[in-house]
C-alpha cells in the first residue's frame, strides 16, 4: 500500500449511505428487490421488440413498471422519455429515502449520474418515435442537469461513463467530492434502458446469449455452458454523506462506502485482458482503501456477465488479488437474475452487497449448474447462503478495459 | 443537523498544467488523420487502431499525441488517467446506424457502435492506444462537458486514485454542431476539434530548473453561503480555454481565466516560478 493511500485512508471520515432507491427487473422497492434476489428469482423473459430491430435476441430483463417519483406530477413524468424516467425515479427516490434537508439553507448536495450512452439512447428513442433530433444541429442540456433542476440539487452535477462500470465510477466521484468538502451529500448511481439498437449491437458483437429456448436459463455466469450475457435495464441511486453528519441528523445508515479501486487494462476496446494484473490491482486498491485484508472480505458480488472470456478473466483477478483467502470468500453474480444493467449494473450490484449485509446472507448465482473449472471460486449456486456479511466487494468491468471495485461495509 | 461544512467555502483542488495541444480537423480530412501514425516522437498508434473510431476519438487521440510530442522526453504513461469530455460524440455514427436500422433492420447495426461511439469511448481509446493503466472515464457528453471534465479530472487527480501521476483531460466538440443528411453525412465541411491538457499534481508542472510560468488550475465548488465570483473572462469553450493556456504559458497573460459553471468556479492562473520555489512550496 502506498503512503498516499494510507494517509488518505487515515484522514478520511467515513462516508455512509443514507438513501437508497432502485428500479430493476426484480422490482422497484428495496424490500421487493432484496426478497427476489435472495429467493433466486429471474427477471429475464421474452420481450416485444421494435419490428425494425427484430433479431434473434428476443429476451431480456426489462423493468415492468417505473414508479412515479414523490413530488412529481404524473402528467409531467409522462412527458419524459423512458431513459429520463428511469433515471429520475431512483434519484428522487434516494433523496426521499434519505430524509435529507433539501431546503435552500440545507446541505450542499451534488449529483453524479453514471450513464454511458445517453445521447445514443435519446436519439434512438426520438427516431423510433418518428423524430429527427439526431440529424438536427442542436445541443440540449444533458439528463443530469435536468434531474438536478427538477430535484432542487444545486451542487455540482456530472455525467460519468465507463461503460458497464459507469455507475460505480459515479459513486467513486461522489465519495471524492465529499472527501474534498465540495459537497455535504451527493446523490450517485446510474441507470440504463433496453433499446433495439443496443440489443442489436451487442447481438452482432456476439456478446449476447443465444439461448432463446428458455430465457430464464440464458444468464448463467461462471457456468460451463454460458454463451454470453442477457441485457437488462434499470439501476440504483444512493445518497452519500459523512457518517458524523448523517448520525447527527438521525439518518438510517445503510452501509459505508469504505473503499474504491480503479484501473485500466490499456489493452483492447472490447475484450478484457487475459492478464488479470490490472483488474486485480483495482480490487487490491479498493481493499487497501477500505483498510481490510482479503481475509476480512465476506462476499464478492462479481461483475461476471456470463461471457466466456470475461468470467475467466475476473476469476483470475479475484484469485490474484485475494490469494489464499479466495477459497473462503463466497462469490456470486446477481446478473444471473437481473441480466446486465450496463450503465446501472455497478450501482445495482453495490445495492446487492448492501442486501447481503442487511440480510446476513449471500445471494445466489442462479443457473450455475456446472461451474466452469476455469473459474475456480467459492460459488453460491442456485440458492442464497446464510452467511455473516460485514464487508462486501462489488466488481465492475467495462469496455475499454475499465476496472472498478467498490468495498461496502456495515455502518 | 450537522452540516457545518456547508456554510464555509470548500478548499479548491489545485493541479499543475504540464502541457496542452489543440487539434482541429475538417470532416473531409478526418479519413487521412484516422490513418496517420502520429508524431515521430510520440508513441506509435497501433496499426488501424482508429479504423472504427468516432470522429471525436480521432482528434482526441491526436491531441494527446501532440502534447507528448511537444515534451522534452516521452513521459511514463502507465499510471496516467484519462478523462474525456466530448460534446455529443457518436452523433454521426448514431445517425448512420438509425438510418440503416430503418432500411435494413437489426443485422445492419454495427457491433462497433457501442464500444466506439459511447461517452466512454474517447477516454477508452486513449487509454488503450497508449497503454495507460490509471482510470479512464468519459464525462459530460453535452454542452457543459468542458466544465464537467475539468471537475472530474481534478477530482480523480487530487482526491481520487492515489497512484495516479497525471490526468489527461481530452475535451472534444464540433466547432458548430453540423446538420446531418438522411445517411448521417454532415452538411458542409465542419471542423472537429480536441483540446488535450496534461494535468499533474500541483508543483510538478516541470523539472527543468529554469524560471518558468507555472499554470495552475483550481476547481472549487462554491460554499452554500458564497456568492458567485465575478469572472474575468466568463464562459468559454475549448478554443477559448486553449487560447488562455497558450497565452499564460507564453507569459503574455498572467490574468486568471475562469469558466462559467453554475456550481462554482474553475480558474486558470499563471505565475512565474522557479524550481527552488516549487521545492519550497512542496
Amino acid at each position: 500500500m502506498s503512503a498516499t493511500t494510507r494517509r488518505r485512508r487515515d484522514e478520511r471520515e467515513p462516508v455512509v449511505i443514507t438513501g437508497l432507491a432502485a428500479v430493476s427487473p426484480l422490482g422497484a422497492t428495496i424490500d421487493t428487490i432484496f426478497d427476489r434476489l435472495f429467493a433466486g428469482v429471474s427477471g429475464v423473459r421474452e420481450i416485444e421488440i421494435d419490428p425494425r430491430a427484430k433479431t434473434a435476441a428476443r429476451f431480456a430483463a426489462p423493468v415492468a413498471e417505473i414508479p412515479l417519483p414523490v413530488g412529481i406530477e404524473w402528467d409531467e413524468f409522462a412527458k419524459l422519455d423512458r431513459l429520463e424516467q428511469l433515471c429520475l425515479a431512483p434519484v428522487a427516490g434516494a433523496l426521499a429515502d434519505s430524509g435529507i434537508d433539501r431546503s435552500p439553507n440545507g446541505p450542499r448536495i451534488g449529483l453524479v449520474l453514471g450513464l454511458g450512452a445517453e445521447h445514443l439512447k435519446a436519439w434512438e428513442l426520438d427516431f423510433l418515435a418518428a423524430g429527427r433530433a439526431v440529424f438536427e444541429p442542436r445541443r440540449d442540456p444533458t439528463i443530469v442537469h435536468r434531474l438536478a433542476a427538477r430535484t432542487g440539487i444545486t451542487g455540482p452535477a456530472v455525467t460519468a461513463a465507463a461503460a458497464c462500470a459507469s455507475s460505480g465510477y459515479a459513486l467513486a466521484l461522489a465519495r471524492a467530492w465529499i472527501d474534498a468538502g465540495w459537497v455535504d451529500a451527493c446523490v450517485a448511481g446510474g441507470c440504463d434502458i433496453l433499446s433495439p439498437t443496443s440489443i442489436a449491437a451487442f447481438y452482432n458483437l456476439r456478446a449476447l446469449s443465444r439461448r432463446a429456448d428458455d430465457p430464464t436459463k440464458a444468464s448463467r455466469p461462471f457456468d460451463r455452458d454460458r454463451d454470453g450475457f442477457v441485457m437488462g435495464e434499470g439501476g440504483a441511486c444512493f445518497v452519500l454523506e459523512r457518517q458524523a453528519a448523517a448520525a447527527a441528523r438521525g439518518a438510517r445508515l445503510r452501509g459505508e462506502l469504505a473503499g474504491v479501486g480503479m484501473s485500466s487494462d490499456g489493452v483492447h476496446m472490447v475484450t478484457p485482458s487475459t492478464n488479470p494484473a490490472q483488474a486485480a490491482r483495482a480490487i487490491a486498491a479498493a481493499l487497501a482503501d477500505a483498510g481490510v485484508s482479503p481475509g476480512e472480505l465476506d462476499y464478492v458480488n462479481a461483475h461476471a456477465a456470463g461471457t466466456p472470456v470475461g468470467d475467466v478473466a475476473e476469476a483470475g483477478a479475484i484469485r490474484l488479488a485475494c490469494g489464499d483467502a479466495t477459497e473462503a470468500i463466497p462469490v456470486s453474480s446477481t446478473k444471473s437474475m437481473t441480466g446486465h444493467l450496463v450503465s446501472g449494473a455497478a450501482a445495482f450490484e453495490a445495492l446487492a452487497c448492501l442486501g447481503a449485509i442487511e440480510r446476513q446472507a449471500v445471494p445466489p448465482t442462479v443457473n450455475l449448474d456446472e461451474p466452469d473449472p476455469a473459474c475456480p471460486l467459492l460459488h453460491v449456486p442456485h440458492v442464497a447462503r446464510p452467511h455473516r456479511v460485514v464487508v462486501a466487494a462489488s466488481n465492475s468491468f467495462g469496455f475499454g478495459g475499465s476496472n472498478l471495485c467498490l468495498v461496502l461495509r456495515a455502518a | 443537523m450537522n452540516h457545518q461544512s456547508s456554510s464555509r467555502p470548500a478548499a479548491p483542488a489545485g493541479c499543475g498544467v504540464a502541457g496542452h495541444a489543440l487539434v482541429e480537423c475538417r470532416a473531409s480530412a478526418l479519413g487521412e488523420l484516422r490513418g496517420r501514425a502520429g508524431p515521430a516522437n510520440a508513441p506509435p498508434i497501433p496499426l488501424r487502431f482508429l479504423r472504427h473510431a468516432d470522429e471525436h476519438t480521432v482528434v482526441g487521440l491526436h491531441a494527446v499525441l501532440a502534447v507528448i510530442a511537444a515534451g522534452s522526453s516521452p513521459p511514463d504513461l502507465t499510471r496516467h488517467a484519462v478523462i474525456a469530455a466530448p460534446c455529443q460524440s457518436g452523433r454521426l455514427a448514431a445517425a448512420r446506424t438509425l438510418a440503416l436500422l430503418a432500411s435494413d433492420g437489426a443485422v445492419s447495426v454495427s457491433p462497433h457502435v457501442v464500444p466506439q461511439c459511447s461517452l466512454h469511448s474517447v477516454a477508452g481509446a486513449v487509454s488503450v492506444a497508449l497503454g495507460m493503466h490509471g482510470p479512464h472515464l468519459g464525462v459530460g457528453g453535452g454542452p457543459d462537458a468542458l466544465a464537467e471534465g475539468l471537475l472530474a479530472a481534478a477530482t480523480l487527480l487530487v482526491h481520487g486514485d492515489p497512484e495516479c501521476t497525471a490526468a489527461w483531460l481530452v475535451a472534444t466538440d464540433w466547432e458548430e454542431e453540423p446538420a446531418l443528411d438522411a445517411a448521417g453525412n454532415p452538411a458542409g465541411d465542419p471542423v472537429c476539434r480536441a483540446l488535450a491538457v496534461q494535468l499533474v499534481p500541483a508543483g510538478e508542472a516541470g523539472d527543468d530548473g529554469q524560471p518558468r510560468h507555472e499554470l495552475s488550475l483550481a476547481v472549487r465548488p462554491l460554499g452554500r453561503c458564497e456568492s458567485r465570483p465575478q469572472l474575468h473572462q466568463p464562459a468559454g469553450g475549448i478554443v477559448a480555454f486553449a487560447r488562455a493556456l497558450a497565452m499564460c504559458r507564453a507569459g503574455t497573460a498572467l490574468a486568471a481565466w475562469a469558466i462559467d459553471c453554475p456550481w462554482g468556479e474553475i480558474r486558470l492562473t499563471a505565475r512565474s516560478i522557479t524550481k527552488a520555489r516549487v521545492r519550497e512550496a512542496a
